[in-house]
């Protein structure tokens, strides 16, 4: 009689750890992921920032000439010829900055740079933004300048270069978006959702910009 | 009362086999439990780290963009200047970690000129100068080829893009103090994980 109990008992046993131990390895592993989605979210976030700002830090009306292609490794395929400079300088501190966790990111490619021309009239209605002519249509990064009303609406595409322009200041918003995948590392074990990062930073043009 | 407490049997005393079955399991399971411990609590405390490590290199490189002289300085901001800038930031996640800038300095002390620089690749490069849980920050700049006179067939600027602003990249890179202990991780001192995080930008051009 006691003999039989105590096989039942372990039994027991070993079920109570057959069950306990994936969950508590489904929990560590999924509180990994999080963490590490924080941090490519951080990092996506810094990026696209930066690639705001370096987009007004080209020289007014430079236009890349022919022949320019930008971005070192990862980024080698994306030709900027006829685009604004401020285009590819946003490309190159985006593929700058992103270097690391880029093998868990599946991204999803958009035009270079939008822009729905000058304007120079407030009167006229605002263009929507579209990719410039030769703009490479699968960046990771994409970047829209426009005009950022007083009542701090951006209105795409839209630009005023008169001084003091009624319609506001000029604005660039820079967009990434890219799906965190974990089926490649030890993670996906216990990991089975992809989550969508999406970054979005607004840059204004600094004070005595060339 | 004898063997009961308000109702509920207490065993006197537990059969030896069975103390033996308990301490097996406490056993395999402690290990288990340990583990998971110690992975969640660093996988938290390596997220901190990173993310401050992010928001210190991406606030560095807005300094050290802006920190040039002229627009068209051939010469990277001075590392240790840009460290400061941002060395509060860092010790506040990166406690038990210590934090240096990485540069060569001139026979005056300061950091020699970025043609002279080269900021460490690997993390493991850090560790062998340094030695265990040190990071560096490291500033360096890229500058475009000077312009020359086209060839017959080409436009000016010639070479494509040498009239850009140089490119300023801050490095934080190193190792960082972790719970794994040693001979399970990457580190070769244990109780640290590698960390490279860089940002990358042009330098600001302003008017004349």
């Amino acid at each position: 009689m006691r003999r039989r109990r105590r096989r039942g008992d372990d039994a027991q046993a070993v079920l109570e750890t057959a069950l306990v131990i994936p969950i508590l390895l489904l929990l560590v592993c999924n509180f990994i992921a999080v963490m590490v989605q924080v941090t490519v979210q951080e990092q996506l976030n810094a990026a696209t920032a930066l690639a705001a700002q370096s987009r007004f830090q080209a020289p007014e009306n430079a236009i890349d000439p022919s022949g320019t292609r930008c971005c070192g490794e990862r980024g080698a395929a994306l030709a900027t010829s006829g685009l604004p400079t401020g285009c590819r300088y946003a490309a190159e501190t985006f593929y700058g900055t992103m270097t690391t966790d880029t093998g868990l990111l599946h991204w999803q490619g958009a035009p270079l740079c939008t822009s729905g021309g000058d304007s120079g009239n407030a009167a006229n209605a605002p263009a929507q933004p579209v990719a410039y002519a030769g703009s490479p249509p699968n960046a990771e990064v994409s970047c829209d300048i426009g005009a950022i009303t007083p009542g701090g609406i951006v209105v795409p595409g839209y630009l005023d270069r008169s001084l003091n322009p009624p319609s506001g200041l000029d604005v660039v918003t820079c967009t990434a978006v890219a799906s965190l995948d974990f089926a490649n590392t030890p993670l996906a074990w216990g990991v089975f959702w992809t989550p969508t990062l999406r970054a979005h930073a607004e840059a204004l043009p600094p004070p005595f910009r060339q | 009362m004898g063997g009961e407490f308000e109702g509920v049997p207490r065993p006197r005393r537990m059969p030896r086999a069975r103390g033996g079955q308990a301490l097996v399991e406490f056993a395999v399971v402690l290990p288990l439990f340990l583990f998971c411990l110690i992975g969640a609590l660093d996988a938290g405390l390596w997220a901190v780290q990173t993310s401050a490590e992010v928001s210190a290199v991406e606030q560095a490189a807005m300094v050290a963009s802006s920190a040039g002289g002229s627009p068209t300085s051939q010469i990277a901001p001075d590392a240790r200047a840009v460290t400061a800038s941002i060395s509060g930031r860092l010790r506040t996640a990166l406690f038990g970690t210590t934090i240096k800038s990485w540069c060569a300095t001139n026979a005056s002390g300061d950091c020699a000129p970025d043609a002279i620089q080269r900021c460490p690749s690997t993390p493991a490069e850090v560790q062998g100068a340094d030695g265990p849980r040190v990071v560096v920050v490291c500033v360096s700049e890229a500058d475009p080829p000077a312009c020359t006179t086209p060839p017959p067939g080409h436009v000016t600027p010639y070479p494509p893009g040498c009239e850009d602003s140089p490119m300023i990249t801050v490095r934080v890179v190193g190792f960082v103090a972790s719970f794994v202990p040693p001979g399970f991780g990457p580190g070769a001192a244990g109780f640290e994980l590698p960390t490279n995080i860089s940002a990358t930008t042009h330098t600001l051009r302003f008017a004349p």
